[in-house]
């Protein structure tokens, strides 16, 4: 394992600087630059804002803006290395053929888009929790290194899972499409994890990614440290996914060569 | 001490007779009814013994599909052996499938950064070779514009400078002499020869037979995977000749 990651870490000038082609290269295209990425979460914020309050008479537009945001930008990051990841390996094709280089390299390069979008993003966030909820609970905000390091491995994990899979499987990005769309109601993304009971509300608290939302949620719009549940859950979820991740690069990662 | 040995290596691989599988289909045939697109064994290498030492430069003869490519990339460790050992000591380098590793959106600049980072150099040793390999591909102000609007010789010029600008102690080579247009090729081989002069260990693949003569001191010849013959260049080549001519059609 650390031989492995010695060798990652030993190209790394080689990946880093194609995560710097890949980011110039999306912002190059629009006028917006990196308003463009931004775009997108704070456009569904605006018309979330708009529908809700409607619907439901006592949402509080103030809270429920960062509340969606925060859901959003998480969620954006979970799509993103799923999807983009699920390409990964035809992307690094051309450099598979050629050099030996570790296979985790490639999906590494789309977790590390997708985190410096959320990096982006979560500014916004910290905009409007300033804006509309104050200055309050700073201290719990060193609560999300931990999260930040476990969603990076879990969002490296999926992309590995999914280029992989890819690889063997073509139609795999368009049923994780359909996965995600279904997932996408399943998490309390556009509404608090608190409001839904019943048969539905534990299968939205037994879904990983609530936990992960809980703890971004807790430090960014109450001020308060997540609670060890959401903790353990994420750990638990994120323990299991990066094992099938590593479980399949080292079973596959010399024949994947044989599928491409 | 640089040195390769293959024991007894074999590369046999499954591929799909028709197109890649789609997951639907995959559970569904898979399942429920006999599969309509089953696997097909490609025996690529068999039972391959070789042992090349400091100072050998080995040349790969034989017909299209022998499996000499796909040797110089199992050497590489771009393929894994399927059954028995490859053991390599010294840095491998590479120079073959040039048109390929290469970022289209990217310009000539970056791309040259992007090759040599993988060929294990850094930022600040790549600094002291960009202006060589630039002048080396005489693509001037083309290195400013995206890969995606070069040429194919273009595209070969550029990766033969950046792989030809290290010093590498195992050198794989695979049919590069003729890259680009004459004037290019004539450079490429003095480029070579420099390469080849302080390589530890060579092994080259080509169809042309002088230059394999004149650059190697040992040869195999494969055969559907298989060594059929190895030795000394010249007895390899004479035989290899012999038996392609022998297959070509008589004129009536």
């Amino acid at each position: 394992m650390s031989q492995y990651m010695a060798a990652i870490w030993k190209c790394r000038y080689f990946w880093l600087s194609l995560v710097q082609m890949d980011l110039r290269s999306r912002y190059r295209r629009s006028l917006l630059g990196l308003g463009w990425s931004l775009l997108h979460p704070i456009a569904m914020t605006a018309v979330l804002c708009q529908v809700f309050p409607r619907i439901f008479h006592n949402v509080d537009v103030r809270t429920y803006a960062p509340m969606v945001l925060v859901g959003l930008c998480f969620w954006s990051f979970v799509t993103s290395c799923t999807l983009l990841g699920s390409q990964c390996l035809f992307q690094g094709e051309r450099y598979i053929r050629q050099f030996p280089a570790p296979m985790a390299i490639y999906p590494l390069r789309i977790v590390l888009g997708s985190s410096f979008h959320f990096a982006m993003a979560l500014l916004v966030v910290l905009a409007l929790r300033f804006g509309f909820i104050g200055f309050s609970g700073i201290p719990s905000f060193i609560s999300l290194i931990p999260t930040f390091i476990l969603m990076f491995i879990l969002g490296w994990s999926l992309a590995v899972l999914s280029g992989f899979v890819t690889a063997y499987f073509p139609d795999m990005q368009h049923l994780a499409e359909v996965g995600l769309q279904i997932l996408f109601y399943a998490t309390p993304i556009i509404y608090p994890a608190n409001t839904i009971d019943g048969k539905l509300g534990w299968m939205i608290n037994c879904n990983p990614l609530t936990s992960f939302i809980g703890l971004l949620r807790s430090p960014l719009l109450n001020g308060e440290f997540p609670s060890v549940s959401h903790y353990v859950a994420a750990v638990i979820s994120t323990t299991i996914i990066a094992g099938a991740a590593t479980t399949t690069l080292v079973r596959l990662q010399k024949k994947i060569i044989f599928q491409l | 001490m640089t040195s390769i040995d293959l024991k007894d290596v074999s590369l046999f691989f499954r591929v799909r007779q028709n197109r890649r599988i789609a997951l639907k289909d995959f559970i569904v045939n898979q399942m429920f009814r006999k599969s309509v697109n089953p696997y097909m064994e490609v025996r690529a290498l068999s039972n391959v013994n070789l042992t090349i030492r400091q100072g050998d430069r080995l040349g790969i003869v034989g017909h299209n599909g022998a499996g000499k490519s796909t040797l110089l990339k199992l050497l590489a460790g771009v393929y894994p052996p399927t059954g028995g050992k490859r053991i390599v000591n010294g840095q491998v380098s590479s120079l073959f499938d040039l048109q390929l590793g290469f970022e289209p959106e990217a310009s000539g600049w970056e791309n040259i950064a992007y090759r040599g980072y993988l060929q294990g150099e850094t930022p600040k040793t790549i600094k002291t070779k960009l202006q060589d390999i630039a002048e080396f591909s005489e693509l001037g102000e083309f290195l400013n514009n995206p890969v995606r609007h070069y040429s194919s010789g273009m595209l070969v010029r550029l990766a033969f400078s950046v792989a030809s600008a290290i010093d590498p102690e195992i050198l794989l080579v695979d049919e590069v002499l003729s890259a680009g247009d004459l004037a290019f090729q004539k450079k490429c081989r003095e480029r070579m020869e420099e390469m080849i002069a302080k390589a530890h260990l060579i092994v080259m693949v080509s169809h042309d037979l002088e230059s394999l003569s004149e650059f190697c001191n040992r040869a195999i010849w494969l055969d559907h995977g298989r060594i059929r013959r190895a030795g000394s260049t010249d007895a390899v080549i004479a035989e290899y000749t012999d038996a392609m001519g022998g297959a070509l059609p008589k004129a009536a």
